[in-house]
Formats: C-alpha cells, sequence, structure tokens
C-alpha cells in the first residue's frame, strides 16, 4: 500500500464518487419499496414485477435490442471493411481527408448528426421507423468499429497476408481463414461497442424515429416528464447493467488478444 | 559443396538459366529501387543477394514472389514469363523475415496450410507434414502454437512451411537475421544441407556478408537499384571489380595511386596513401598518371619486426592497436605518413616470443599477387 499517498486515496474516492454515486442512487432506489423515489421504504423486487406487466416498455425494449442488433452488425461489417482499407492502403492521396471523414461522426455533436439524418430521410421521402432509427445508427457506430479494427491493424503483420498467398491460397480465401480469424477479437469488441452505443442513444434515436418506434430510452425520457417512479429506476438499472456487460466483455477481448499478439 | 552443382552452370553457355530477369526496373513513384536489372540463376543453385540496406534487394526478391509488380522488364521462371502471375498461383515460396507465422493454427496446422490450398487428400497432407517435421527435427512440436515457439524453432517451422510444397524456387529473406550468432552458424550448415538433399534452387536476401560467403554457390553484390557483381564467393572475395564491392565483402586496405606503367615485375603504381611505389602482379589497361585504387586484404599483410628480405611493396610502421580474435589477431598499423593499414596474423604459437606488442616498429610486407587493383 505503500505507492498509494493519503492524497491519491482522496482524489481516487473523490473522482470515482463524482462518476458513480448518482449511477448506484438509481440502482439502490430501483429496489425501494415506497412509491416515493427518495424515500427509502425498504427493499423489494416488486417495480422489476411491475415492469414486466408495462406493455408499453416491453415494446420499447423489443424495438431498442432489435434496432441494437441489426445495427451494430451492419456497422462492424462496414466499420472492419472501412479500417482495414485504412491501413491496407498505405498512404495515397487523400487519405488524410478521408480518415478524417471516417472518424468525423465521434466528434459531431449528436443533435447535429440527428437533424441531418432527419433532413435527409424528410428530403428523400423515407417513413420514420425502425429502419430509418437503424440507418442512423449504422451511420454514428461505424467509425467506432473502424478505430477499433484500424488500431488492431496497426500491430499486424502483412508479411502473414502475404504468407498464405505465397502458399498458395486467393485473396479471398486468406482474407477469411488468416486475417479475419486473428483480427476476430477485435472485431467482436467492435461489435459490443456498437450494440451498447445503439442501446444507449436518446438523440439521435428521438430525430429519426417515427410512431411505432419508439426506443427505451426515449420511453424512459418521455416518462420522466410525467414524474419519476420507481418504474424507470428499474429499467434503468437494466439498461446499465447491459451496458456494463457489453464494455466489459468488449474490453476483456480486447486485452486477450493483446496477449495473443505478443 | 561445388560438385552436386553440375560444374558452375554459370560457366556453360549451353546450360539454360532457371529463372532470368531480364531488364527489370521497379519504381515507387519517382524514386527508382530497381534499376533495368539483368540477372539469370541456375538450377539448385544458393543464390545471395547481398547489399547494404535501402539497396533493392528485398524488392528484387518480392518481385520473384510476386508481391510487388514490375515496372518494366520481365521475369521468367524455367522458361515462362511469370511477371503478371499474381503471388498465389506461382510455383515459388518464401521464407519471410519475421517468419510470418499464422498465430492461431498450430505448427502441424502452419505446415499443412500450403498442402490445404492444393486439395491434396488428408492423408497425403499429414505423411508430407511429418516429412516436414522430421527434416526439421520438430516432431515433438507439432501441438504447440507459434506463440510457444523459440526464435530458432519459429524458424525451422517457416522454412518447414515454405517448403513443404515442394516449391521450384525459395526465396529467403534475411531467413537467419533474428537468431543468435552460434545458432546462425549452426542453421547456415542446415540450410545448404536441406537444399542440396531437396534440390531446390534457393535465392536469398542478406546484409550479411559472412553468411552470403557460407552459404552461396554465387552471390550478387547491389547497391542502389544495380548489380554490381555477380561470381563465386572466392571471386568476390579475392578479385572484386570495383572498390565498393571490395570494401563491402570483407576487410580490406583500400589505398590510392597514381598509374606509373608496366615493368617485369607487374604493374607499377606510385601511391601517397602508402608514401612508396607498389608493385602488383595484375595488368591493367591504363595509361601513366591514371587514378587508380589498389585493395589488399589484412591477411595477406605479412607483419614482422624484422625487415623481409624482398625487394619491393615494404612498408614501415607502428603498432597502433591491437584486437586480439583468439585465432588470430588484427594489428592496426600507422605509417609514417599517418595511414592506418590493417594486418592480420594466425596466432600459430603460444609463447610471447613472437609477440607484438603495442608501439612495436614493424614492417608490412605482400606479395605483388596478392594486390587487386581497381580502377573505379
Amino acid at each position: 500500500m505503500k505507492k498509494f499517498g493519503s492524497f491519491n486515496i482522496a482524489a481516487l474516492v473523490i473522482g470515482f464518487s463524482f462518476l458513480y454515486i448518482p449511477i448506484i442512487l438509481l440502482i439502490l432506489f430501483s429496489f425501494n419499496e415506497s412509491r416515493l423515489v427518495t424515500v427509502w421504504g425498504g427493499f423489494s423486487t416488486k417495480w422489476y414485477g411491475e415492469l414486466m406487466q408495462n406493455q408499453g416498455i416491453k415494446d420499447a425494449a423489443w424495438v431498442t435490442i432489435k434496432v441494437a442488433f441489426i445495427s451494430s452488425t451492419v456497422a462492424t461489417i462496414l466499420g472492419t471493411i472501412a479500417g482495414l482499407v485504412m491501413t491496407r492502403f498505405g498512404s495515397f492521396r487523400g487519405r488524410t481527408l478521408f480518415s478524417g471523414m471516417i472518424y468525423a461522426p465521434m466528434v459531431m455533436p449528436e443533435v447535429i448528426i440527428g437533424l441531418s439524418t432527419l433532413l435527409m430521410f424528410v428530403a428523400l421521402a423515407v417513413d420514420r421507423g425502425v429502419f430509418t432509427v437503424t440507418l442512423a445508427h449504422i451511420t454514428f457506430s461505424m467509425c467506432y468499429v473502424a478505430v477499433v479494427i484500424q488500431s488492431r491493424m496497426s500491430s499486424y503483420d502483412d508479411s502473414i497476408t502475404e504468407a498464405a498467398l505465397d502458399l498458395g491460397c486467393t485473396p479471398f480465401r486468406t482474407f477469411m481463414l488468416i486475417t479475419l480469424p486473428i483480427i476476430l477479437p477485435a472485431v467482436i469488441a467492435g461489435w459490443l461497442l456498437s450494440f451498447t452505443l445503439s442501446l444507449d442513444d436518446l438523440v439521435i434515436a428521438s430525430f429519426t424515429s417515427g410512431p411505432g418506434s419508439t426506443t427505451l430510452p426515449m420511453k424512459i425520457y418521455s416518462m420522466v416528464r410525467l414524474g419519476v417512479t420507481p418504474e424507470i429506476n428499474a429499467v434503468s438499472t437494466i439498461l446499465v447493467g447491459l451496458v456494463t456487460l457489453g464494455v466489459i466483455t468488449a474490453s476483456i477481448i480486447g486485452r486477450k488478444q493483446k496477449q495473443q499478439t505478443i | 559443396m561445388s560438385e552436386t552443382l553440375s560444374a558452375s552452370p554459370w560457366l556453360n553457355a549451353s546450360e539454360k538459366p532457371y529463372i532470368q530477369i531480364e531488364n527489370v526496373t521497379k519504381k515507387f513513384g519517382d524514386f527508382t529501387a530497381i534499376d533495368s536489372l539483368n540477372l539469370d540463376i541456375y538450377k539448385n543453385e544458393f543464390f545471395s543477394l547481398l547489399g547494404p540496406s535501402g539497396c533493392g534487394k528485398t524488392t528484387l526478391l518480392r518481385m520473384l514472389a510476386g508481391f510487388e509488380k514490375i515496372t518494366d522488364g520481365r521475369i521468367l521462371l524455367d522458361g515462362e514469363d511469370i511477371s503478371e502471375i499474381p503471388p498465389h498461383l506461382r510455383p515459388i515460396n518464401m521464407m519471410f523475415q519475421s517468419y510470418a507465422l499464422f498465430p492461431h493454427m498450430t505448427v502441424e496446422k502452419n505446415i499443412a496450410f500450403g498442402l490445404k490450398q492444393d486439395n491434396l487428400p488428408p492423408n497425403k497432407i499429414s505423411q508430407r507434414v511429418e516429412e516436414m517435421l522430421e527434416l526439421v527435427e520438430l516432431t515433438d512440436f507439432a501441438k504447440r502454437k507459434p506463440n510457444q515457439l523459440s526464435g530458432g524453432q519459429s524458424q525451422r517451422v517457416a522454412l518447414a512451411r515454405s517448403l513443404a510444397k515442394q516449391p521450384k524456387l525459395l526465396l529467403l529473406d534475411e531467413p537467419l537475421g533474428a537468431l543468435d550468432k552460434r545458432l546462425r552458424e549452426q542453421t547456415q550448415f542446415e540450410l545448404m544441407d536441406i537444399q542440396e538433399k531437396l534440390e531446390v534452387t534457393f535465392v536469398i536476401v542478406t546484409h550479411d556478408q559472412e553468411e552470403a560467403m557460407t552459404v552461396s554457390s554465387r552471390i550478387g553484390v547491389m547497391d542502389s537499384g544495380n548489380l554490381i557483381q555477380v561470381a563465386t564467393p572466392t571471386e568476390i572475395y579475392e578479385a572484386p571489380v570495383n572498390k565498393d564491392v571490395a570494401d563491402f565483402i570483407g576487410d580490406v586496405n583500400l589505398l590510392r595511386g597514381i598509374y606509373k606503367g608496366q615493368n617485369e615485375v607487374g604493374t607499377q603504381l606510385h601511391s601517397d596513401d602508402a608514401n612508396s611505389i607498389v608493385f602488383a602482379t595484375q595488368e591493367v589497361g591504363a595509361s601513366t598518371g591514371d587514378e587508380m585504387w589498389f585493395a589488399i586484404r589484412p591477411e595477406k599483410l605479412e607483419i614482422s619486426k624484422k625487415k623481409p628480405t624482398n625487394q619491393h611493396n615494404i612498408l614501415k610502421g607502428r603498432i597502433e592497436d591491437i584486437a586480439y580474435g583468439g585465432s588470430f589477431s588484427t594489428y592496426h598499423v600507422r605509417l609514417d605518413n599517418g595511414r592506418i593499414l590493417k594486418a592480420i596474423r594466425a596466432n600459430r604459437v603460444r609463447t610471447e616470443e613472437h609477440h607484438l606488442t603495442w608501439e612495436d616498429e614493424v614492417y608490412l610486407h605482400w606479395e605483388p599477387h596478392s594486390v587487386v587493383v581497381l580502377l573505379s
């Protein structure tokens, strides 16, 4: 314990409290017996039971999972291709511009992305619904996948690919048999990351969704406007749990892959 | 190994070259990596491409493998133009500098990979893998993953994998670069044995001149995209074509001289560097006053405290540095004009009597036939 001085411990405690006390409170109150959100009435799981009765929340959850699953899968495929292209083709004219354009959605305000996709859907006269939300989620989570893949490829020895070609393997089979298995952990990590991003998103979804495609974050947000109920705390806790699971799995896979390459 | 080669095929005009590199040029943008290069390599040769880094030797190797497109010219393998054939269809295999083993496959699967691409029956594949594992003495390691192997073992897996398909031509890119000296020397002999046993044509890229000398039937010395000299190791060492080759291969004393003419001893050069007239047996077509260089290998300089009885090629100096190498010692001798010459003497006597030490006044002498006169 010599490494930690009292200042460091204090900084650590304050820092983490700042980050996690709100979430811990939310989780705690989701197990509250009382209907009053801020008054502790004893431990109970009844709000989780009640949640199961709420058709509106169940519908929203189903929409969210459907959107997250499809958008993360498509984003992973596109993002992987983009990440590979960025590393494979070395330096070509306009490379910086191109890579900058891939990463732009990461720093772009969500409101702008939401608004611009909405404008596009309106202009193209596309009916808003699950399809448009999915499409919007693909565009912004793709860049995260591209970043993950590109960082994996920076430590990838190109001569492994060349060796496979040299041994008579066609370029496509080389990708399927050699490159993809080697970078698979990064691909999975990218998928999990975009899955959780889609699960979380409120802003872009509210711009691009239509009737019947309310996502869970949107549902929670609209419920909160009518007052915070323990039910909301319960559904939020489930959401926090899912996201945490996703992020932890992604980082474990990432670490395993690092060990494998060394 | 010369007896297994059909007596120097490159000297036989009727012998057909196995690989013909014809006027090959490779440009990367404005940079010319290979400049209209011509080279013939014969069957069962162990050919080394030697040169400093950036000389284009790896680029040439990668063009043979098909990883780099040729800008101009063509490459023939056994009479067939392979310039446009993609790497996975060439009957050529390569052993990579980084070994490039597939990290997610066992040793066995790595070796079998190339055979599987040919859709061979599984029993044929396992038989061949077995043979290769025996060849490189790794039978006990068949189930290991590459990250559980030492550098030497990885190197042998890479070799086995590249030989498994019985290629017509094996390319080796700095195959021993990552091994320590002892292992490297041992592996050099193993490579030579395997090459003789399997009768495969080897083309190896190396920057290690000792390695090239040891393993090769012939060496091609490259510099800035050109082949400067293609010859047997002995020729390269004893008769380099210019002072760059002389300097790159082995240790050499390189001195400047002015052509004075021929006499009964041989070519006469006056050298400010040596502060005297130098005689060489080699005849050169030059006229009086031409600038040239002469090269003397350190082991061809005799060093002694007593003045030699010969008339020519004697220089006096003082020992400035001694590098004791066990079997031999290298003496750095400073001449009166400040030039330092290197002389090597085998340490054949254990006693101290023959001992030369720092600040000793010594004479250097060499035979006229030991001198190589170089015009450029």
